[in-house]
C-alpha cells in the first residue's frame, strides 16, 4: 500500500515539476534571430567538445587503470603516492587545476597547446575518479573467486584477465558511465584557458548579443546528445555482462 | 600415495591454525579423511598440502616430493592437483563448460578443442552433460559442486583435495556429490578430504586423522578411529555427531 502511495506521489511530483519547467521555458519570448550569426561557432564548439570528450574518455580510462594498478600493486610507495594523487585531485577544484596546468606547469615546459593541456588536465582529473570506481569494482569481487583462481593454477595476471576484470567490468559500468557524463560536462571549464569548446562559444554569443537563453539553451541539446548515448551504451553493456539471476 | 608431515606449523596472527603436526602414511592409503571440530585446522592442513598456503615451519612431502615454498613452485604444484571448496568454486560469468576449459587452456596449455572435448567427456561421466551451456547461477548447489569437481578432475590430478565439499548442501544434494566422490575414490583417485560426513569418512577413507586446535589428536585406519577411539576428545566428538 505505502509503496503504491509513494510511487504515485513521486510520479505526480516529477510530472508536475517537469511540465512546469517545460512550460516556463517554452513560453519565454526568444529572439532566435539574434543568434543567427553564431550558429556556425556553436556547431564548431560542439565538435571541439565532442573531440576532447572522446579523447579525454580514452585517456582518463588509461589514467584510472594506472592509478588503480598503483593502489593495488601491493607495494607501499606507489600505493601511497596514487592515494595522495587521487585524494588531492578529487579534493581540489578543476578550474584551479586547469589554470595551474596551463599557465604554470605547461608554460614551464614550453607547451602552449590549449587543447592539448586541457585534454591532459581533464583526463588526469577524471582518471582520479575512475580509479576509485575501478578499485571498488575489483575489490568487490569476492575472495572465494581469487582463491578458486589460485587453486586452478592461474597466475596473478591470468586471474585478473579471466576472473576478476570480467566480473568487475559489470559492477563498474553504471558508475563509470556517470563519470564519463561528468567528464563531458566538465570540459566546459576549459573556457578559462580559452579552448573554443561548446560552452565557450555560447559565452561569446551571449556576450555579443545579450541573448542569454538563446545562447545557452543549445547547450542543453548539445550536451545531452553527447551524454545520453553513453548512458544507453552502458545499459546495453550491463545487460550483456549480466550473469546473475 | 605417501604423505610425510614433520613439525608442520601455520599461524594466522596469534591463532595457531596448525600447531606442530607430524604424520606419515604409506602407499596403501589412497583416501585420507580429515575430521574434527570446525576451526580445528582441517582446511588449513588441506591448503598446506595443496600449496595454497605456505607453512611457517616444518615440511610436507608427498610421494617423496616436498611441497614448494616459493610462489612459482607452488603454482606448478597446484596445477598438478585438483581442489574443491565448500562453495563458490565456479566463476559466475562463465558457463559450466568454460569453467572447465579455462584452467585446461590457460594453466595446462591444452588447445581449446582438446580442452572442450575433455570437458565434455568428464561432465558426461559425471552425469551433467545437459548443463554444459549453463552459468553457475542456473545450477543447483549440488550441480555446481559436480561441475567444480569435474573441473578439479579434468586434467587428471595427482591428488584431489576436497575441503568440506558438501557442507553447504542439503542432504539430497550431499548424496549426489558424495556418490560421485566415492566413485572417484573407488576408481583409484588419490584423495584427501576434510569432512563432517562421518559415514562417508568411515566407509570410504583408508586413513582418518582427527584434528583439533591445530593438533593431531588421533590418526589411524577408519576402523581404528571410529571403532575404538582412544582419546576422550575423539570419543566425545563422535558421541555427539553420531548421535543424530
Amino acid at each position: 500500500m505505502w509503496k503504491t502511495t509513494l510511487s504515485v506521489f513521486v510520479s505526480v511530483v516529477l510530472l508536475a515539476t517537469f511540465s512546469f519547467v517545460v512550460w516556463v521555458v517554452a513560453s519565454h519570448d526568444y529572439r532566435w534571430e539574434a543568434l543567427a550569426p553564431y550558429w556556425k561557432n556553436l556547431l564548431s564548439g560542439w565538435g571541439t567538445t565532442l573531440l576532447i570528450s572522446v579523447l579525454a574518455l580514452v585517456l582518463s580510462v588509461l589514467v584510472g587503470v594506472l592509478l588503480t594498478a598503483g593502489q593495488l600493486s601491493g607495494h607501499r610507495l606507489p600505493a601511497f603516492l596514487c592515494r595522495v594523487y587521487v585524494e588531492f585531485i578529487r579534493g581540489t577544484p578543476l578550474l584551479t587545476q586547469i589554470l595551474i596546468g596551463y599557465y604554470l606547469v605547461a608554460d614551464a615546459v614550453g607547451w602552449h597547446s590549449r587543447f592539448g593541456v586541457g585534454l591532459v588536465v581533464l583526463s588526469c582529473f577524471s582518471g582520479a575518479y575512475l580509479s576509485e570506481i575501478f578499485r571498488g569494482g575489483i575489490e568487490s569481487v569476492p575472495a572465494s573467486q581469487w582463491l578458486s583462481a589460485r587453486a586452478i593454477g592461474l597466475t596473478g595476471a591470468q586471474t585478473y584477465r579471466f576472473v576478476v576484470v570480467p566480473q568487475a567490468v559489470r559492477r563498474v559500468l553504471p558508475a563509470s558511465a556517470g563519470q564519463f557524463a561528468n567528464l563531458i560536462k566538465d570540459s566546459s571549464l576549459l573556457f578559462v584557458i580559452s579552448v573554443h569548446e561548446f560552452t565557450m562559444q555560447a559565452r561569446e554569443a551571449n556576450a555579443n548579443t545579450y541573448a542569454t537563453f538563446e545562447a545557452y539553451l543549445p547547450l542543453i541539446v548539445g550536451y545531452f546528445l553527447l551524454t545520453f548515448p553513453i548512458s544507453l551504451l552502458s545499459r546495453r553493456l550491463e545487460r550483456r555482462y549480466r550473469y546473475e539471476h | 600415495m605417501s604423505i610425510e608431515i614433520e613439525g608442520l606449523t601455520k599461524h594466522y596472527g596469534s591463532t595457531r591454525a596448525i600447531d606442530g603436526i607430524d604424520l606419515a602414511f604409506g602407499d596403501a592409503v589412497k583416501v585420507l579423511a580429515l575430521i574434527g571440530p570446525s576451526g580445528g585446522g582441517k582446511s588449513t592442513l588441506l591448503r598446506l598440502l595443496g600449496g595454497l598456503e605456505t607453512s611457517d615451519s616444518g615440511s610436507v612431502r608427498i610421494d617423496g616430493a616436498a611441497v614448494p615454498r616459493d610462489e612459482e613452485g607452488q603454482r606448478a604444484w597446484r596445477r598438478r592437483n585438483g581442489f574443491l571448496f565448500q562453495s563458490f568454486n565456479l566463476f559466475p560469468h562463465l558457463t559450466a563448460l568454460e569453467n572447465i576449459v579455462l584452467p585446461l587452456v590457460e594453466a595446462h596449455g591444452w588447445t581449446r578443442d582438446a580442452a572442450r572435448a575433455r570437458a565434455r567427456e568428464v561432465v558426461e561421466r559425471f552425469g551433467m552433460g545437459d548443463h554444459l551451456a549453463k552459468r553457475p547461477a542456473e545450477l543447483s548447489g549440488g550441480q555446481q559442486q559436480r561441475i567444480a569437481l569435474a573441473r578439479a578432475m579434468a586434467h587428471g590430478p595427482a591428488l584431489l583435495l576436497l575441503d568440506e565439499p558438501t557442507s553447504a548442501l542439503d542432504p539430497e544434494r550431499k548424496a549426489e556429490v558424495l556418490d560421485l566422490v566415492e566413485e572417484l575414490c573407488r576408481a583409484g583417485q588419490r584423495t584427501v578430504l576434510s569432512t563432517h560426513e562421518m559415514g562417508f569418512a568411515r566407509g570410504s577413507a583408508d586413513a582418518v586423522v582427527f584434528l583439533s586446535a591445530g593438533k593431531v589428536v588421533e590418526s589411524g585406519t577408519a576402523e581404528e578411529v571410529f571403532g575404538a577411539p582412544k582419546s576422550e576428545t575423539v570419543k566425545a566428538f563422535l558421541g555427539k555427531v553420531m548421535r543424530w
